[in-house]
């Protein structure tokens, strides 16, 4: 079991403070199910190219209390259809971090990122070793390591990957605890 | 050192002597709460069968599923989904509250906010708990670790106390005491963590006032709100509680993150501008402004303290011709109740549309804004698109400034007419 790999360029470093996802694809689109159409309209307010020049394995930097207000699941299933592997934030909003985390998103809060990068910059996670590489400006600097349930969460892929291990863990414990003599 | 009462509640729930804040635990929560909605019961009720061959609950009291939303149901298919719960919940023996009024409010009528318990939900909301020493997490997609296993995986939250002193003014109300702690403390001030109500002024405060407060919390970026239960929230509780829990408190050594003091009598009313509920400025920057709609109700007012403000703007007066004035008591119970004392009839009389219990107004499902309308509401929430369409918009306000808006046209400032 190992955490997924975070390693590819700042695709998009969101500033604002308390940062609304939903602007992201935008509230009128926010109903849209399909994810390739989802992803079509992302970033139109922010960057009309952001999906052309998007690649797999970006990752997305933002702000202090990111996640804020009344997130919706459809902003970060289009970032991921376009291939960003996880959000690095100053801080996060609970109620956003709690949503995607459950999807298997990694989230990352690292206090001073947004100091750290600029756009473009390759950067990468070292889960390991608790810190954010910027292979770019060959600086380092630490994140904040997740509580234990998201960190397996994640490795896990997310909320019934991680449910059904952890229910298979609790049978195989009770077998054991069953077997006499040991 | 001593402990805070989610410490308390929380080793209890875990099963473990004492935890603190920041442990990672397994806790049991008391109860599990939802309502039915398109994506979350219908989801947990499958994947707890068909990923892992769920048949039954094993313990149905732990339970409590309710229909709030999609009251009346509109299409066909809202029915099928209603239809699919009331299915489920019979074939396990599962309590459901339906059409009893919004379920946070409702769940405290119930007897699930038990004083010392845990509780969990997928809606924030359920926060509003909190007033009865109740402890209510919102989980979001994550509740249904508690539909699948006993236990939900947590760690344990730090604590930021404000204390409350002094008394609110006249046409200052709960909703104005919550928007001003988001604008003293910030709107992620509380994140990851409990915002704990205390100090002189909490027990003076009224039941309905604190619901508002702590149902509120998730907008300082709090997981919940609580309070340590009094003898007015007691008497209140411990009568209509489904578990027999020694009801917990605070240690006066308990260690919080940050504790913060509140004047009460230095509040004005406030108004929350969209599209944000962290932009909370004073009402008097915005009188004037035109408006096309008013909403009073929610999980968060809609009560009887604020059917009394708006009934006392509103008695002898009439809602101005082109406005839309929707009152929306929270709960059956409350609806009766204000039957009771005549609120009602005032309101019906100044031209409000009084609807029964339904969280359908605050979300835009019905009374829906078109672009360019501008409504003001005691709804959750002023994000873009809440109430209709993207181009609309909400400020929130106390229910005493709704009222006097929708006299005039505009945000108004209610005092005069107090």
């Amino acid at each position: 079991m190992t955490m997924p790999v975070m390693r590819g360029r700042v695709a998009f470093i969101f500033d604002e403070m308390n940062f609304d996802v939903d602007q992201i694809v935008g509230v009128k689109n926010i109903k849209i199910t399909d994810v390739a159409e989802l992803a079509q309209v992302a970033m139109q307010a922010y960057d009309p190219d952001f999906a052309k020049s998007v690649r797999p394995g970006d990752l997305l930097v933002g702000a202090d209390n990111f996640g804020y207000g009344h997130p919706h699941y459809p902003p970060m299933k289009a970032m991921r259809h376009l291939g960003v592997t996880g959000v690095i934030a100053e801080s996060f909003s609970p109620g956003y971090w709690r949503g995607e985390v459950s999807m298997g998103f990694p989230q990352v809060s690292c206090p001073g990122i947004l100091g750290f990068v600029r756009r473009w910059d390759e950067i990468e996670v070292d889960w390991a070793a608790g810190v954010v590489r910027n292979h770019t400006q060959g600086t380092e600097i630490p994140f904040e390591p997740l509580p234990q349930a998201d960190a397996e969460m994640i490795e896990a892929g997310g909320l019934v990957p991680f449910l059904k291990r952890q229910a298979a863990q609790q049978r195989e414990q009770k077998d054991h605890a069953h077997v006499p003599g040991i | 050192m001593g402990y805070t009462i989610t410490e308390k509640i929380l080793a209890r729930a875990a099963g473990l002597p004492a935890v603190r804040a920041g442990q990672d635990i397994k806790a049991k929560p008391d109860f599990v709460l939802a309502y039915d909605f398109p994506g979350y019961t219908d989801v947990y009720f499958k994947t707890m069968k068909e990923d892992f061959g769920i048949e039954r609950v094993a313990e149905p009291e732990r339970f409590g599923i309710f229909i709030d939303h999609m009251v009346p149901t509109a299409t066909a298919k809202e029915e099928e989904l209603h239809i699919n719960t009331r299915t489920w919940c019979a074939e396990n023996n599962v309590p459901l509250f339906e059409r009893h009024g919004i379920g946070h409010q409702v769940a405290a009528e119930v007897g699930y906010a038990t004083p010392g318990a845990f509780v969990v939900h997928f809606d924030g909301h359920v926060s509003q708990l909190g007033t009865f020493g109740t402890l209510a997490i919102g989980l979001r997609r994550n509740v249904m670790e508690a539909f699948v296993s006993d236990t939900v995986s947590i760690r344990v939250p730090d604590t930021v106390r404000v204390n409350l002193r002094g008394s609110l003014r006249p046409g200052v109300m709960a909703r104005d005491v919550f928007h001003h702690l988001v604008r003293r403390l910030g709107p992620s001030s509380c994140r990851f963590q409990v915002l704990e109500l205390g100090g002189p002024s909490v027990a003076a405060m009224s039941t309905e006032g604190l619901q508002t407060i702590t149902g509120l919390a998730m907008f300082t970026g709090a997981l919940t709100a609580i309070v340590n239960p009094d003898p007015v929230r007691l008497d209140y509780a411990l009568p209509r509680a489904r578990k027999k829990l020694k009801p917990v408190s605070s240690d006066p050594d308990a260690q919080y993150s940050a504790v913060h003091d509140i004047d009460l009598s230095d509040l004005e009313p406030i108004v929350v501008v969209p599209p944000t509920p962290a932009d909370t400025r004073d009402l008097t920057e915005f009188l004037g402004l035109e408006i096309n709609a008013g909403y009073l109700g929610s999980c968060a007012s809609g009560r009887l303290e604020d059917l009394r403000a708006a009934a006392k703007v509103l008695e002898g007066r009439r809602v101005k011709t082109g406005v839309s004035l929707h009152i929306v008591p929270t709960s059956q119970e409350l609806m009766a109740a204000a039957a009771r004392e005549g609120l009602v009839s005032t309101l019906v009389e100044a031209g409000a549309f009084v609807s029964s219990p339904s969280c359908d107004y605050c979300f835009g499902r019905i009374a829906t804004m078109t672009a360019g309308q501008r409504a003001v509401s005691t709804g959750t929430l002023n994000v873009r698109g809440r109430m209709g369409s993207p181009d609309s918009e909400i400020y929130l306000c106390n229910a005493a400034v709704v009222a006097a808006s929708a006299i005039e046209g505009r945000i108004a400032d209610p005092r005069p007419y107090l």
